[in-house]
C-alpha cells in the first residue's frame, strides 16, 4: 500500500507527560529513526512497562502493548520468537528495566534476541512521585531518602556487556540528533541492543543542565566500538559522561536466527494448523 | 489385604532405590501389557532425588476399559528390603512376591501369597561386571509369571535399549529370558490372562497427551521454565521442535514464560506455556494482563503437593483456589481440569478455541497423578478438530478505524471485540494493561475519574466480565455414572474421577446404591443446572485430593450446593478405589444407622 502519510508514525494521541520532560525527546527522536528505516507503522511493535516514560506506545503510530511493570522486555521476545518478521522495540524507565525486570534484560542479552531496548534513565520512579531507583546516586536525595541514598548506584552497561551484549549506547535527550542515530543504528543491530536514553525528569530529579555540563561524544574522540575490555573503560570513564555506541559486534547470530535452525523457519504466528494426519498417526505410534 | 482373583486383571508393582532404572522398568512393563492388547494405568512413585531413597513404579492391566490403579497389589518386585518393607502388605491373596533371597529377607506375609524366589543379581552378573540387569532380570521373571509371550519383553528392551550398542539390548534380553525360565520351572502361570497380541494399544500420561493435543490445535510455541510435574511436556515440545517446527522457548523464570506466552499470542501464535503451582504462583499478574489485553493463552498447572516447595513428585489437587483467585480484581478465566490422559488430549484443542474466541486466559489443571508417571493407555485419538481463532480479522471494518487506530476494544452484543494482530495494516492498537476505552486509549492518567469517564471504565469492566456468561453455555456439565436416584452420591473431579469410577464398579457388586457426578469443566460454572443435576444426588459425598475441600466450595459459593460429608486426601499419593469403597461402605452404614 502506497504510504500517503508523510508523517506515518505520528499519531493522533498527546503526550500527558510534564513539559520539558525528557521523554517527549525520546519519542521524537524514536519517531525519526523509525521513519528514516523504512519500516511500515504496523510492521512495528513498540512494547512497555509501566512508568511515566512506559506511557510511550500509543504517543507513536505501531502496534503496542502497554504491559506490566518490568515486563516489557519477555513480552518483546515472545512476540519477536513468534513472528521475527516484526521490529519489535521495548521502551521503559530505568526502575522498570534496571530494577524489578533487570533479570529479564540480562538474559535478553545473553540470547542476543534480536529486540531493541530504549530505557529512559531518569534516575528516579518518576510516576510513583520521585523514589531511589537503582540508578540513583550515592547520596540522592528523594522521598525514600530524604537523608541522601545509601546505596550504590547499579552500572547496567558493564553488567550487559558482561552477559553478553553485542550493542550496548548511551544518549541523551539533550541531543536529539544524537539519539536519532543512536536507535537507527540499534534498528540495524543483529540482535539485542541496549540503548540507555538519558531523560531527565524535570519535576523529581532535573539533571538537565548537570548532563549537558558533562557529557561528550565518544565518536567525536575517535573511539570504536569494536573492543570489549576499551568499552568497559569507557563506560567507567570519570572525566564526563560520555555518550555514544560503547560495544557493538555483528558476527553473533541472534536467538532467533538460532532457532530458526530447529524450528526450521515454521514460526508460530504462521503456522496455526492442524498436523497431518501421517505426522499425527506417527506421534502416536511413538507411544506405542 | 483385599481378596481379588479376577483372571482380568493385573496389579502389580516394582521397588528399587532411585537410579536402579525402576521408571524404565515399569514402562516397558506396561509396554508388554499394552502391546498385549491389555488396558493400562500406571503410577510412578517418585521421590525428588536421584540417587538412592525408595522408588516406585505400580502397573494396572485389564482386558476391559479401566481408569485407575486398581486393588492391591498382585505381583510385587522388591528389588530393595526398604521396597519389600513399604509394600507387602497391600499384596493380594493368590499374588506372588518375586524377589533375590540376597536382597530381601521376606517377613510377615500372607500364606496364601506365593514367594517366588530368584537370584536375580546373580543372573545378571552373568552379562555385566555390575548387577544393573537386575530390574530386566525381574521383568523376565515376571512375565513367567503372568503368562505373556517372553517375546514381547524382548521386543520392547529391544525398542528400549535400540540405539545403544547392540550387545546392551542382546545382553539384556538374555538376562530377561534366564530370569523368564527360572520362575517357569517353579511354577504355571498365576494368571490365566487370554493376551490378545494383535492388539497394541498407546499408552501416555496426561503431560504428554496434552503436548500433542496442544500441537495438533495448531500451538507452535510452548514457553516453561523446568519444573515437576510438568517437565514431561517440555521435554516432549523439544524432541518434537525439530520435526515439527515448535518454537520452544525455556524462560529465565516463570514471569518471563508467562509474559512471553502473551506476547507471543498477540503477535498470532497459539501459545502455550505450563508450570507446577510454585511457578504458577509467579505468573499470575501476568495472567491479569492476558486478561486485561484481551489475548488469549492457554496455562497449563500440572498440581503437586504443596504448600510452597512441598513435595515435589507426589500429587494434590490444592490449586483450585489459587486458579479461582488468580491476581488482582475481577476477571474472566476458565478453569478446565481433564480427568484423564486421553481427555487431556481433547481438552487442548478445546482450550484453544476458548481461549481464542472469548480472548481469555484458559487454565488447564492436571496432576503428578496423571501427569508425569501417570499413563494411561488411549484408543483412537481422533485428530479432526476444528481450530476456531474467533473473531481474527485481517481487514478493519470502517466503522472500527480512525485514520489513526483500530478500535480493538469495541463494545458488541456480544462483549468480545473484533481482534488484529501486529503486521496486519492499518490495524493498529495498543494492547493496554491499564484500563484503556474501546480505542486502547489510556483511561488511568488524565482522564481517571472524570465525570465522563466513570461510565466508560464500567462498560469495559462490564464488557469483559460478562464474557463470562457466553463461555458458561460451553461448559460440560458434570459426567454421571451408576443408576439416577441412588442413595449415596459421589462428588468428584479431575483426575480423582478414575479411583471412584473403578469403586463404583466394586460398590454396585455389593448391592451398594451410589452413583457419581464427575466434574472436568470446572469454570465458569453454570450454576443453575448443576443445581438441577445435584438436586437428583443422593447423600452426597465430596471425594477430592486436597485439605479443604475446594472445589465442594466452590459448588457452594456457585451453585449453592451445599455437601456434608468428605473423603479427602492430602498425604501426597493419589486416590486408590479401595479407599473410596470404604469410606461409601462407612457412610451407607451411618446413613442406615440414622434411618
Ligand atoms: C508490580 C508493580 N510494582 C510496583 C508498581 C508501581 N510502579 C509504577 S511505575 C513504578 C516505577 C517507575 O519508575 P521508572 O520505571 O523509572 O519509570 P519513570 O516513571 O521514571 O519513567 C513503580 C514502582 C507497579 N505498577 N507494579
Ligand atoms: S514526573 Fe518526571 S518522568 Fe514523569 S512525566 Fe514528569 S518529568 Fe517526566
Ligand atoms: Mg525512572
Amino acid at each position: 500500500m502506497p504510504l500517503l502519510n508523510p508523517k506515518p508514525f505520528e499519531s493522533d494521541t498527546r503526550a500527558d507527560w510534564c513539559p520539558g520532560c525528557g521523554d517527549f525527546g525520546v519519542l521524537a527522536a524514536l519517531k525519526d529513526a523509525l521513519q528514516k528505516s523504512g519500516r511500515q507503522p504496523h510492521e512495528v511493535v513498540v512494547v512497555s512497562g509501566i512508568g511515566c516514560s512506559s506511557n510511550l506506545p500509543g504517543y507513536i503510530r505501531t502496534y503496542g502493548f502497554h504491559g506490566l511493570h518490568g515486563r516489557p522486555v519477555p513480552v518483546a521476545v515472545g512476540i519477536k520468537n513468534a513472528n521475527p518478521k516484526l521490529l519489535v522495540i521495548a521502551t521503559a524507565g530505568d526502575g522498570d528495566e534496571y530494577g524489578i525486570g533487570f533479570n529479564h534484560v540480562v538474559h535478553a542479552a545473553r540470547r542476543n534476541d534480536d529486540i531493541k531496548l530504549i530505557v529512559m534513565n531518569n534516575e528516579i520512579y518518576g510516576l510513583t512521585t520521585g523514589q531511589l531507583s537503582p540508578t540513583s546516586k550515592l547520596g540522592q536525595k528523594t522521598k525514600t531518602s530524604p537523608d541522601g541514598s545509601i546505596i550504590y548506584p547499579l552500572k547496567p552497561l558493564p553488567t550487559i556487556l558482561g552477559a553478553g551484549g553485542t550493542f550496548i549506547a548511551r544518549t541523551f535527550s539533550g541531543d536529539p540528533k544524537h539519539m536519532s542515530w543512536v536507535i537507527q543504528e540499534a534498528i540495524k543491530h543483529r540482535g539485542f541492543a541496549l540503548v540507555d536514553a538519558i531523560s531527565p525528569c524535570v519535576t523529581w530529579h532535573n539533571i538537565y543542565d548537570e548532563v549537558k555540563k558533562l557529557f561528550y561524544r565518544l565518536e567525536d574522540r575517535g573511539y570504536k566500538p569494536d573492543d570489549e575490555n576499551e568499552a568497559y573503560k569507557a563506560m567507567n570513564a570519570q572525566d564526563g559522561i560520555p555518550i555514544g555506541i560503547f560495544y557493538r559486534r555483528e558476527d553473533k547470530q541472534s536467538f532467533q536466527e538460532r532457532l530458526a535452525e530447529i524450528n526450521g523457519g515454521r514460526w508460530a504466528a504462521d503456522n496455526v494448523k492442524s498436523l497431518g494426519s501421517e505426522i499425527a498417526q506417527s506421534l502416536v505410534q511413538e507411544m506405542l | 489385604m483385599s481378596e481379588k482373583d479376577s483372571d482380568a486383571e493385573i496389579t502389580l508393582r516394582l521397588g528399587a532405590a532411585a537410579g536402579d532404572g525402576i521408571q524404565s522398568a515399569g514402562e516397558m512393563i506396561m509396554k508388554v501389557l499394552s502391546r498385549s492388547g491389555m488396558h493400562v494405568t500406571t503410577y510412578n512413585g517418585n521421590q525428588s532425588l536421584i540417587r538412592g531413597g525408595h522408588v516406585w513404579f505400580h502397573v494396572h492391566a485389564s482386558t476391559k476399559k479401566i481408569y485407575s490403579l486398581g486393588y492391591g497389589i498382585d505381583f510385587l518386585i522388591p528389588l530393595t528390603q526398604l521396597s519389600y518393607d513399604q509394600h507387602f502388605e497391600k499384596l493380594n491373596q493368590g499374588g506372588a512376591v518375586i524377589y533375590d533371597p540376597v536382597a530381601v529377607k521376606i517377613h510377615d506375609l500372607d500364606p496364601k501369597v506365593m514367594q517366588i524366589s530368584v537370584p536375580l543379581a546373580d543372573i545378571a552378573l552373568k552379562y555385566d561386571k555390575r548387577p544393573i540387569m537386575k530390574n530386566t532380570v525381574a521383568l523376565g521373571s515376571l512375565c513367567a509369571a503372568i503368562g505373556v509371550d517372553i517375546n514381547v519383553l524382548s521386543k520392547a528392551i529391544q525398542d528400549q535399549f535400540g540405539r545403544k550398542e547392540p550387545a546392551v539390548a542382546e545382553n539384556n534380553i538374555k538376562a530377561a529370558m534366564d530370569g523368564y525360565e527360572m520362575v517357569k520351572k517353579q511354577t504355571r502361570p498365576l494368571k490365566n490372562i487370554q493376551y490378545n497380541y494383535s492388539v497394541r494399544r498407546p499408552a501416555m500420561t496426561a503431560d504428554y497427551a496434552l503436548a500433542l493435543g496442544a500441537v495438533a490445535a495448531g500451538c507452535r510455541f510452548y514457553a516453561a521454565y523446568p519444573m515437576s510435574p510438568a517437565s514431561p511436556i517440555v521435554h516432549w515440545m523439544a524432541s518434537h521442535a525439530k520435526k515439527l517446527g515448535i518454537t520452544v522457548f525455556l524462560g529465565e523464570d516463570e514471569i518471563s514464560v508467562m509474559n512471553a506466552t502473551i506476547g507471543a499470542s498477540y503477535a498470532g501464535a497459539r501459545a502455550m506455556c505450563a508450570t507446577s503451582g510454585g511457578g504458577f504462583a509467579l505468573m499470575q499478574e501476568a495472567i491479569g494482563e492476558a486478561a486485561m489485553t484481551e489475548t488469549p493463552v492457554v496455562v497449563v498447572d500440572v498440581m503437586r503437593a504443596g504448600p510452597s516447595t512441598g513435595l515435589p513428585t507426589k500429587t494434590s489437587q490444592g490449586d483450585l483456589n489459587m486458579m479461582l483467585g488468580i491476581s488482582q480484581d475481577d476477571f474472566p478465566r476458565v478453569i478446565l481440569a481433564p480427568r484423564n490422559p486421553e481427555e487431556s488430549f481433547y481438552t487442548a484443542p478445546r482450550a484453544f478455541n476458548l481461549a481464542e474466541r472469548y480472548q481469555v486466559p484458559v487454565i488447564i489443571l492436571l496432576d503428578f497423578a496423571i501427569g508425569d508417571g501417570g499413563y494411561s493407555t488411549v484408543d483412537n485419538l481422533n485428530f479432526a478438530f476444528e481450530i476456531d481463532r474467533g473473531k481474527l480479522l485481517s481487514t478493519p471494518p470502517p466503522a472500527y478505524t480512525n485514520g489513526y487506530w483500530f478500535k480493538r476494544f469495541a463494545i458488541t452484543d456480544d462483549n468480545i471485540s473484533p481482534r488484529s494482530i501486529p503486521g496486519t495494516p492499518d490495524m493498529m492498537f495498543v494492547a493496554k494493561t491499564d484500563e484503556h476505552d474501546e480505542w486502547g486509549h489510556d483511561l488511568s492518567d488524565v482522564l481517571a475519574g472524570l465525570k465522563e469517564y466513570l461510565p466508560i471504565r464500567r462498560r469495559m469492566h462490564e464488557k469483559r466480565m460478562k464474557k463470562l456468561e457466553e463461555i458458561k453455555k460451553e461448559m460440560k456439565l458434570p459426567e454421571i455414572y451408576g443408576p439416577s436416584g441412588a442413595d449415596i452420591s459421589i462428588i468428584t473431579w479431575g483426575s480423582s474421577s478414575n479411583a471412584v469410577r473403578e469403586a463404583l464398579h466394586e460398590l454396585h457388586k455389593k448391592g451398594v446404591s451410589v452413583n457419581s457426578f464427575e466434574f472436568s469443566d470446572i469454570y465458569p460454572m453454570q450454576e443453575d443446572e448443576v443445581r438441577k443435576i445435584l438436586s437428583t444426588a443422593g447423600i452426597m459425598v465430596d471425594v477430592e485430593v486436597n485439605y479443604s475441600a475446594q472445589f465442594a466450595k466452590l459448588l457452594k459459593r456457585e451453585a449453592g450446593v451445599e455437601i456434608n460429608n468428605f473423603f479427602l486426601k492430602y498425604d501426597g499419593e493419589p486416590i486408590y478405589p479401595e479407599e473410596v469403597e470404604k469410606h461409601i461402605l462407612a457412610t451407607r452404614k451411618e446413613v442406615h444407622a440414622i434411618a
